[in-house]
């Protein structure tokens, strides 16, 4: 662990205990689950068995007839969307899909697939209602691995599905929902450039982020239209305005409160249960709260894509790469929508590679609609591109950092997406494990050494703080932004800076929808960078207001006062002679010089640094068992400035475990039938603590000088290296290039027996 | 008024504007980009506005805004739209 900043700065880079840590280490913090209404009724979800399958009939007749069900709903009580496409690319919405996984209509598409739900004054009721509904279905093949579902006879999804991005335009439905293409260069002549040329395929599973806290909706709505939603998420505006689009409800019409939140990774940016609690509520005419199950979180909740992929790369014997190019399929589960740009676009970012071509399907299957799971897309790609790094580092007798460092993107690299990379930082991280201790310490038998690195955009985007100066000189911070890495910490060590007053007189609070402005979702690793601009820019606004009441009270011109350590001063000799005031004092005449004194920013923050990340791991492999230990784990990062070091570390360090789990693993299972094997935790098998080693992060600093304080997304580049990194130690260790993962002893086991025939 | 050069996707030149990638545009400002990339193939400013993220010299800002000022020799690149997890 390394301290950082603080030389530079009174509040930021220190670590201050953490301003939500009493509530939740007591047990008092308000998560999903644990807010309900006076009155509220216990809704339910029913769920497909089956993973396709054409819904013929409900027959709710019975179920509504038992005493203590108050209403039953399906995808028929919800209002219909229009089939089109709308806004971004990547996340090209198209809400006759969101409306359908929400609540199946014609089809459901995967196990687990909502297909009615019920508000019952029990639980127990609800259950027993379900066993009442008569669902009719006629059960259709399904298909779930993504190579077959892009096979010619595969079962189709939906029957109209025509590729897009792709020409002539096909005249046959397909599982493909799209395919994009990226390039640069002159491909052929990079390759022909070269000495030495590695192709490989490799598979990835699908996997959950598997956040501790399952979904959790409770809503109400009043006769005159107005709905209140509690729910655990990471954006509740999105939850609002997703749910308001989806029920034709206006967005005033609609508040959304905040949750605590006990994990999300990407996985809370759309919604599940909000729009059919509300619409129970609206039926029954009373509240209505839903919790998932752990089995509904793993079979109806996004997990990221499992995917299949293709790399070949060539470089000369003095290290240069001279051309990369990937194909890279990836699961959207039921319905459009992989990360499979992402993993494209980050595939071979960290690297200046003249000749590059990525090329992605986005495809459909019976499983789970994906949702976004921490750098979403670009770890997949990562664990493909970085295996066949090390393998290029080997072939040419290169150490793979130096290889890594000869073709090191910096400031100037044309990105295969376009523009010139505008930030560095990533040749910082190389440098960082080179000169670490560990890097060159001695490995014993039967283990081995791994690097990998990672790249990440990070966002920017729209975000809303409103400032309250209370009048003993308190200050009140409040965003829109749900904390899920300790923002509320960052947020008022920002202010404290700003105003130059001491950390412990600001509080930091998310505030509901109707109590500041839009302010998109905690993801992205956007919230340090565009919320903290909000909140800095918010601040400046008070300071001048506090500068204008000083000038006031001083009876001289507001120019004459400026801003020193938390006090207003006259800004030369010539105003007069007044002793420094400070904020306190100016807050206790509030009253007197024009009433509260508040001010609020919203931005919609432009010029995020991308992130780099580059860790290695020793791995000891047990060659009767297939069992892998790791040993050590590195971690460097380029944080920009690490607001409070400490949540930045446990980002890197939580990034990297999620990341050894996605190595050595995690992975969803089906049966013959398509229904999950292993939706719990007890057979989908999370890191826990005896697997890990520490994890040693280190905060490389590069700050991004469009940000106030210099700040980069920190949440998410941290778990694109780990799988290559554990797939390079295992290589070393045993000799055996690991290209499928999970890595899991059988596959270990089966690999050592290959070297040994 | 500053010349600059401004870059459209694969996908987006193919779709909208028959494969023209590259145009160069007298700008102070994005707004001024997509009014000019508007009147050369009407719709497209809306489609830039709603489905793209820019980067502007190199340097990415989420949603394309009319504030975004421009300078001399400014490179203005549309990609798809990121979303983060």
């Amino acid at each position: 662990m390394n301290d950082v900043s603080t030389t530079r700065y009174k509040w930021i880079g220190t670590r201050p205990i953490r301003p939500d840590g009493v509530p939740k280490v007591t047990g008092r913090a308000m998560y999903g689950a644990d807010q309900t209404f006076p009155g509220a009724l216990y809704g339910k979800v029913i769920r497909s068995p089956h993973a396709h399958a054409r819904i013929k009939s409900i027959d709710t007749s019975k179920a509504a007839a038992l005493p203590g069900v108050k209403a039953i709903i399906t995808g028929a009580d919800f209002p219909d969307h229009k089939f089109e496409y709308i806004g971004p690319e990547r996340v090209a919405v198209n809400f006759w899909h969101v409306t359908r996984n929400v609540m199946a209509r014609e089809k459901a598409y995967y196990e687990g697939h909502a297909v009615a739900a019920i508000a019952a004054t029990s639980k127990v009721i609800a259950e027993e209602a379900a066993e009442l509904l008569d669902i009719q279905y006629e059960v259709l093949p399904h298909v779930i691995d993504v190579d077959e579902a892009m096979a010619e006879d595969a079962p189709l999804l939906f029957e109209d599905m025509i590729t897009r991005g792709v020409e002539p335009t096909p005249t046959k439905p397909s599982n493909i929902s799209k395919r994009l293409e990226f390039e640069i260069g002159d491909l052929a002549k990079g390759f022909a450039e070269a000495d030495v040329v590695v192709e490989k395929e490799f598979k990835t599973a699908a996997v959950h982020q598997g956040y501790i806290e399952p979904h959790a909706t409770a809503a109400r709505i009043d006769a005159d239209g107005q709905a209140e939603i509690w729910s655990s998420s990471q954006g509740h505006f999105v939850v609002r305005n997703l749910t308001a689009k989806l029920l034709n409800l206006p967005l005033s019409d609609v508040r959304v409160t905040p949750a605590e939140i006990g994990g999300g990774f990407g996985g809370k940016t759309v919604v599940y249960l909000e729009p059919v609690a509300v619409l129970l509520a609206k039926k029954t005419g009373r509240p209505v709260k839903i919790t998932m199950s752990r089995d509904e979180v793993f079979k109806a909740s996004g997990p990221t894509s499992g995917a299949s992929m293709w790399v070949k790369m060539g470089v000369k014997k003095d290290g240069t790469i001279t051309a990369a190019e990937g194909l890279f399929k990836y699961q959207a589960g039921a319905f459009p929508g992989s990360p499979v740009m992402n993993g494209c676009l980050c595939a071979f970012a960290p690297y200046e590679i003249e000749n590059q071509k990525a090329v992605g399907y986005d495809v459909v299957c019976n499983r789970p609609k994906s949702a976004a799971y921490r750098a979403p897309g670009s770890p997949i790609s990562a664990f493909a591109v970085e295996s066949v790094v090390d393998i290029l580092a080997k072939k040419i007798g290169m150490d793979p950092v130096e290889l890594r460092l000869k073709n090191a993107a910096k400031v100037g690299t044309p990105m295969i997406y376009g523009p010139k990379l505008a930030h560095g930082g990533y040749i910082e991280t190389l440098e960082a494990v080179k000169n670490h201790p560990a890097w060159k310490a001695p490995l014993g038998p039967n283990q081995g050494r791994g690097v990998a690195s990672g790249y990440w955009f990070n966002g920017g985007g729209e975000s809303s703080a409103t400032v309250q100066v209370n009048t003993d000189g308190t200050i009140a911070v409040a965003t829109g932004s749900v904390d899920v890495g300790g923002s509320r910490a960052s947020m008022a060590l920002m202010a404290a800076e700003t105003f130059g007053v001491d950390y412990s007189q600001v509080r930091a609070t998310v505030a509901d929808t109707a109590s500041v402005g839009y302010t998109h979702v905690t993801g992205g690793s956007r919230v340090t960078f565009a919320t903290g601009t909000a909140v800095v820019n918010a601040v400046k606004k008070a300071i001048d207001d506090l500068r204008a009441r000083a000038a006031m009270i001083w009876d001289v011109p507001v120019d004459g006062v400026v801003w020193e350590n938390g006090t207003a001063r006259p800004a030369s000799s010539n105003v007069g002679d007044f002793p420094p005031m400070s904020l306190k004092e100016i807050a206790s005449k509030a009253a007197q010089t024009g009433g509260p004194i508040t001010s609020s920013a919203s931005v919609n923050a432009g010029g995020q640094a991308p992130g780099f990340a580059t860790q290695f791991c020793d791995v000891e492999v047990d060659p009767e068992t297939g069992k892998v230990t790791i040993l050590r784990f590195v971690a460097a990062q380029d944080v920009g400035t690490a607001i409070h070091p400490s949540y930045v570390e446990g980002q890197i360090q939580g990034g990297v475990v999620q990341g050894i789990g996605w190595a050595l693993h995690e992975e969803y299972i089906y049966d013959k039938q398509g229904r999950l094997d292993n939706a719990g935790f007890l057979d989908y098998r999370c890191p826990v603590m005896s697997d890990l080693p520490m994890v040693d992060a280190l905060l490389v600093e590069v700050p991004n000088p469009v940000h106030p304080y210099g700040a980069k997304g920190v949440g998410e580049v941290c778990i694109c290296p780990p799988m290559a990194a554990v797939a390079n130690a295992i290589a070393d260790a045993t000799g055996r290039r690991l290209t499928e993962l999970p890595m899991s002893p059988p596959k270990i086991r089966a690999a050592l027996d290959a070297a040994a025939d | 008024m500053p010349m600059v050069r401004v870059v459209l996707s694969n996908g987006f030149s193919r779709r909208y504007t028959g494969g023209r990638r590259e145009f160069e545009i007298e700008a102070k400002s994005l707004r001024d980009v997509m009014r000019a990339l508007d009147k050369l193939y009407p719709g497209l400013g809306e489609h830039l506005e709603t489905e793209t993220t820019v980067a502007i010299d190199g340097e990415i800002h989420d949603e394309p805004g009319y504030f975004q000022k421009l300078r001399e020799g400014s490179e203005v690149f549309f990609i798809p739209k990121l979303e983060g997890g």
